[in-house]
This record gives C-alpha cells, structure tokens and sequence, in this order.
C-alpha cells in the first residue's frame, strides 16, 4: 500500500480524521480543566505548608486552636503530597474511575478530577518554591504595616509569586498535556485514544500513531514558545 | 506607668534557639511622646533586635512591651492592630516591586484604613509632594534610586498615620551622596514632633537630632543620656571604647 493509499485508508475513509479532532479537543479540554483546579489546589497546599514553616514559632508560642488546626492541615497537605507523588497517575485515574466514582460514566470529568488532584501536588511545590524565593523583607514591610499573615500573603506576596512562577506553571501545562495521554484507560477518547481506535479499525499502526505524534508535537511547541514570549516580555517589565 | 511613655519594655529578653549568646538579656527602656531616640551600638549588641522587637517583628523570649498601655508582648493580642500605629522603616526598603509607588503608599490605607482610593491618594500625593517625589507617583520602586526608595518607605509608614515610627538602619545600605536626603527626611519629621525610635551608625544624626541616646552592648542597655552628656562624657568604658572607634 502507497503512503498515499494508507493515508486515505486512515484519516479520510470514514471521515477518521475527525475522530483525532475529537480526541484533541478532549485532552485540551482535560488539561486545562485538570491545570485550573491544580493550581487552585496548589495555591491552598502551598500556602497551608509555608505558612506552617514560617509561623511555627509564634503559634507555638500563643498556643490554642489556631494551631492545632493548622498542625492539622499541614499534616494533611503533607500526606496528600507523598501520596500523590508517590503513585503514578495512571493508578490514581484508575481509582477515581472505578473506585471513588464508580458509578460515574462521564470519563471525561473524572480525568479532570484525577490529573487536576495529581497537578495541584506538583503545582503546590512550584508555588511553594515561589513563595520561599520571595525575600523576607516583603514579608515584614506587609506585617510591619499592620497586615496579617494571610492579608500580606494575598496582597503583597501571591502576586509577586504568579509573576514568578508563571513560566514554570505553563511548563507544568505541557507535562500534564501529554500525560493525559493515559486517559484512554477509563475510556476517554483522548487524542492517543482516538489514534488507537484508528489503528484497530485499519489494522496499520503507522499513519494514525505517527499522526497523533505530530499533532503533540506541534501542539507542545507552539506552546514552548508562547512561554518563551511570555517570559520575555515578564522579564522586560520587571527593570 | 507613666503616663507619656509610649513604648515600654520591662526585663526583655531574647535568645535565639540552639545559641548560648543572649541577643537580648534584659533590656528596660521607654520612649516618652514626641521624643526621637536614637540606639547606637556595636554589631551583634542586639540593637536591631530591640527595635524588630517593638513591633514583635522579632518575638521575644520573656518581658513586656507596653504600648499604649497595652502589653504586646503577652499572649492572645491582636498585633496588627498595633502594628498599625507604628511605622517601620527597613535598611533595604522593602517597597513592594510589582506596586508602583503610588499603590505602594496605598495599599495600607485602603485595606486596613478603609480609605476610599481618592482620600488614600489624596494623602498620599500631599506626602510625596512634600518630599519631592510626585513626580515618580507612576513608577515603579526599580526605577529609583536608593535614596528615593528610602524616602518612598518613609512615606509609605506615615500614609498609615503612625503615633511612633521605627528606623532599622535607615541609611546603611545607600550609597554615601543619599545618605543626606534620607537623614534630611527624618529630621523633618523630628521637628515635626514624631516619636522616633532609630537605630544607626550616623553619629551625627545622633548629635544633632536625638533626645536621648541608648548604647546597646552585650543585649543590654549599658548607658543612656542626653547627645551632650553622652558624646562628651561618656561614662562606660565599653562606650568610651566604642566611640574611639566611630568618631
């Protein structure tokens, strides 16, 4: 067969290509959905640990409620992120599927839910490596003008920190785009998914797996350089 | 008590976890209303300790600080309300750099003031105005010089309306031809009847502009007196040595 035949054989009989569309369209929608609720999740778990770190001692000293609850949550974060970067995250969309919400059928959500828990863990650390980068310094000008520790964290220091990080978390986009390339194992037709489903109706591996290669590729390059552009132009406004 | 004391310390003390070296060991010291303090000191006395502990930006390990009559340093008070009526001046700024100046000066008042934007820019242009900086209301901290930034800092505390302003090393870290418009600044505000606390190596500030002169050595207060008593007779032979050095 011709690569021209196969290429008919694949993506035009049938209108197949389409289904790639379909597929693309689903991981976009999973990763950006999934990369929402990481950093919401990673902004929470960062600050909870960081404010641990940093006010350990006055809380102690103060003692009461507040600490406990905040010991608490700091356990809890800390459990959360060994569990998560401990497994891998095909496992864990595993037992969101057929465990936490086994009587669900939208595959699609529950790819959201699982990639978006399994990012917050790692978006939490970016956040938290932005937050100990801010100097101290701006801690105590927020404290000293009579902010508190939560009041300084929103208006003084998580700006500073998504100027910071932004770079890294369009980097984390790009790692989670291509690993929601496992979705396919609860069912989503994600875009590997729907090369599969290509190949084992044609029954020839070349064209489809290839294709969906290119179209990864392309799609994470164009977005390698939209971060470049961004950092630039963050680096630009910063002097 | 008494009654214009606006600060107080009574027996403070510091030491910092796993050091035998008491940066502060029992300090007793007041700051009357109206009064410019200065702390001088050599490195490691425990002075900067002693002003970040006013404001418990530095938490001590025992004793009291009174403000307003109320101890801060005891359990369950809510600090920032406090913190609010002293401003503190940093020896590296911290101006906020993605802020420009003019939200640097306002961010305070809006948020914890409950100004509304016009009457915490009002304030704010009337200060800058009156150091000569409202022309740089737009820009951004990077875009200054050092001595501006001072400026700047010293402004952004007084937006909040202070009762008593804090001065950590105000002019350490500038380059020498900005060290005057800074110094120029305070002694403004000393005129102007501000309470200050400040720590600083320029003896000169001292001299001039002080009321009283604490020497920090060793984290306590070895001496105290008036810039006269204390520059021409001093009485300790650890402030005698000290002086030999600096002047």
């Amino acid at each position: 067969m011709s690569l021209k035949e196969q290429f008919i054989l694949n993506f035009v009989e049938g209108a197949r290509w389409k289904w790639l569309v379909d597929g693309l369209k689903n991981t976009l929608i999973i990763t950006f959905f999934a990369l929402l609720i990481g950093v919401a999740i990673g902004i929470i778990i960062s600050v909870i640990r960081s404010t641990y770190d940093k006010n350990k001692e006055t809380y102690k000293k103060n003692g009461g409620f507040g600490y406990y609850v905040l010991k608490v949550l700091n356990a809890f974060a800390s459990l959360y992120l060994t569990v998560v970067r401990g497994t891998p995250v095909v496992v864990q969309l595993l037992i969101s599927y057929f465990i936490i919400f086994a009587s669900a059928r939208n595959g699609v959500a529950v790819a959201i839910f699982a990639f978006g828990l399994n990012s917050g863990a790692y978006v939490a650390e970016i956040f938290r490596g932005g937050i100990m980068s801010i100097d101290n310094g701006q801690f105590e000008a927020g404290r000293s003008l009579g902010f508190n520790y939560f009041q300084t964290m929103i208006h003084i220091i998580i700006p500073q920190v998504i100027k910071a990080v932004l770079p890294t978390l369009c980097n984390e986009f790009i790692v989670l785009l291509k690993e929601t390339s496992v979705a396919g194992y609860v069912g989503v037709m994600d875009l590997t998914k729907a090369g599969e489903l290509i190949r084992g109706r044609t029954f020839s591996a070349f064209m489809p797996l290839i294709a969906v290669a290119i179209i990864y590729l392309v799609v994470v390059v164009v977005l390698t350089q939209l971060v470049k552009i961004l950092e630039r132009r963050l680096r630009k406004s910063e002097r | 008590m008494k009654d214009n004391y606006i600060i107080e310390t009574i027996d403070l003390k510091k030491h910092y976890k796993g050091s035998v070296i008491k940066a502060l060991n029992g300090v007793n010291s007041h700051i009357k209303k109206g009064e410019v303090v200065v702390i001088i000191g050599p490195s490691g006395s425990g002075k900067s300790t002693l002003l970040r502990s006013l404001n418990l930006l530095e938490l001590p390990t025992s004793g009291s600080i009174i403000f307003n009559g109320v101890d801060i340093a005891a359990k369950n008070v809510n600090i920032n309300i406090h913190r609010q009526k002293m401003g503190m001046v940093f020896q590296h700024f911290n101006l906020f750099p993605h802020m420009t100046i003019l939200k640097n000066l306002t961010v305070a008042p809006m948020k914890l003031l409950k100004k509304s934007k016009e009457e915490a820019e009002a304030k704010a242009m009337e200060l800058l105005r009156r150091v000569g900086l409202d022309d740089r209301a737009d820009s951004y901290p990077s875009q200054l010089s050092g001595g501006q930034k001072q400026r700047i800092a010293i402004v952004r505390a007084l937006c909040m309306e202070p009762e008593v302003m804090l001065f950590d090393e105000p002019t350490s870290a500038l380059d020498p031809e900005m060290v005057g418009e800074v110094l120029d600044l305070m002694k403004q505000l000393a005129a102007e009847g501000m309470t200050m606390v400040v720590v600083t190596h320029e003896m000169g500030f001292a001299k001039e502009v002080a009321d009283r002169v604490l020497f920090m050595c060793d984290g306590v207060i070895e001496e105290e007196g008036s810039p006269e008593e204390f520059f021409d007779n001093p009485k300790s032979p650890r402030l005698q040595q000290f002086l030999a050095k600096v002047l």
